[in-house]
């Protein structure tokens, strides 16, 4: 394929989480455009078996991506992906790797385990992540190093808890991954 | 199992019906013929573009047409929307014809097992910081 190296490149970041935990939310509260869709197919071949457990006899079926975008400057575009966390997606995660950066993984303290999945994907692929601890209006009523130990965290990984519908927390937990790239001890 | 769409594309040879056809690739077989497209390779029409392309579906006119100023894969699958793997297609068709230049993703150095590329964190990091 030709390089067209007139064309801006791209990096992306993976906003992973289990279901209804604010990947969306994350990813709207810092992208310069309202959060697109994209669906792809899910085949039997690429989930298995056992994801067709309560589904209905269709060769096919989608699954949904939501994604924003943040222009960095004319040369560069960063993509932020909402990923689901389930391994049952991994197989699709092979092509959100290309080009990643970093990923985040979103938490809920009163569902911590529907986080694990994303967490052992970025362990097992080498991506470096943070962890975001989504509480909305202030739920949280767990430590942060209660919530490491409950998630069998590394001590590097960094941690942040806030509010992901703000913009400003959105962006300190990109940073924080940024910082966590450039860090000596991941190089 | 039905045969693979390629190969019944592959086996029309008479040139008048070349262009695969999305919505019969659709029905259950999605692999695009490149597997070099990511959701995050960008596109750009190229500038000759509006010369050709004489038997070109609406779908790979609206692709020209938005590409003017450079979209990734996972945006044209949204605006037009279709699935990620039909998309890809069309782009492969477009591609292939000189019609549409596409930009790898930058390869992150990490993953290719050498340290990190510090100048593009820090300008991440600066673009970050703006916001």
């Amino acid at each position: 394929m030709t390089n067209d190296q007139t064309a801006p490149a791209a990096v992306k970041i993976l906003i992973a989480g289990g279901f209804g935990v604010g990947k969306t939310t994350l990813v709207a509260s810092v992208s310069e455009v309202a959060p697109l869709r994209t669906e792809e197919y899910l085949t039997r071949a690429s989930v298995g078996v056992d994801f067709l457990d309560g589904v209905d006899a269709k060769d096919t079926t989608t699954v949904a991506l939501d994604f924003g975008r943040i222009t960095i400057s004319p040369e560069l575009v960063v993509y932020l992906f909402g990923t689901p966390g389930q391994e049952r997606f991994w197989f699709m995660w092979n092509d959100l790797v290309n080009g990643v950066l970093g990923g985040v993984v979103i938490a809920d303290t009163r569902r911590l385990d529907t986080s694990f999945a994303s967490i052992d994907f970025f362990e097992s692929r080498g991506v470096p992540f943070v962890v975001a601890i989504n509480c909305f209006d202030g739920m949280n009523t767990r430590s942060a190093a209660e919530i490491r130990a409950a998630l069998d965290l590394d001590q590097q990984v960094p941690l942040l808890i806030g509010d992901v519908r703000t913009r400003g927390f959105g962006r300190d937990v990109l940073l924080a991954l940024v910082d966590h790239l450039m860090t000596p001890a991941l190089a | 199992m039905s045969e693979h769409w390629s190969e019944r594309a592959a086996q029309e040879d008479d040139g008048a019906e070349s262009m695969v056809r999305p919505y019969t690739i659709t029905r259950g077989r999605t692999a695009p013929e490149r597997d070099d497209l990511t959701l995050i390779t960008v596109l750009t029409t190229a500038q000759d573009a509006a010369e050709t392309g004489r038997r070109l579906q609406p779908e790979h006119r609206l692709i020209l047409q938005r590409c003017r100023r450079p979209a990734a894969v996972a945006e044209l699958a949204a605006d037009l929307d279709l699935p990620v793997s039909v998309t890809k297609i069309l782009l492969g068709d477009l591609i292939a014809q000189g019609l549409l230049l596409a930009r790898a993703p930058l390869s992150v150095a990490r993953a290719s097992g050498g340290g990190p590329d510090l100048a593009l964190l820090a300008a991440v990091r600066d673009g970050l910081r703006r916001l």
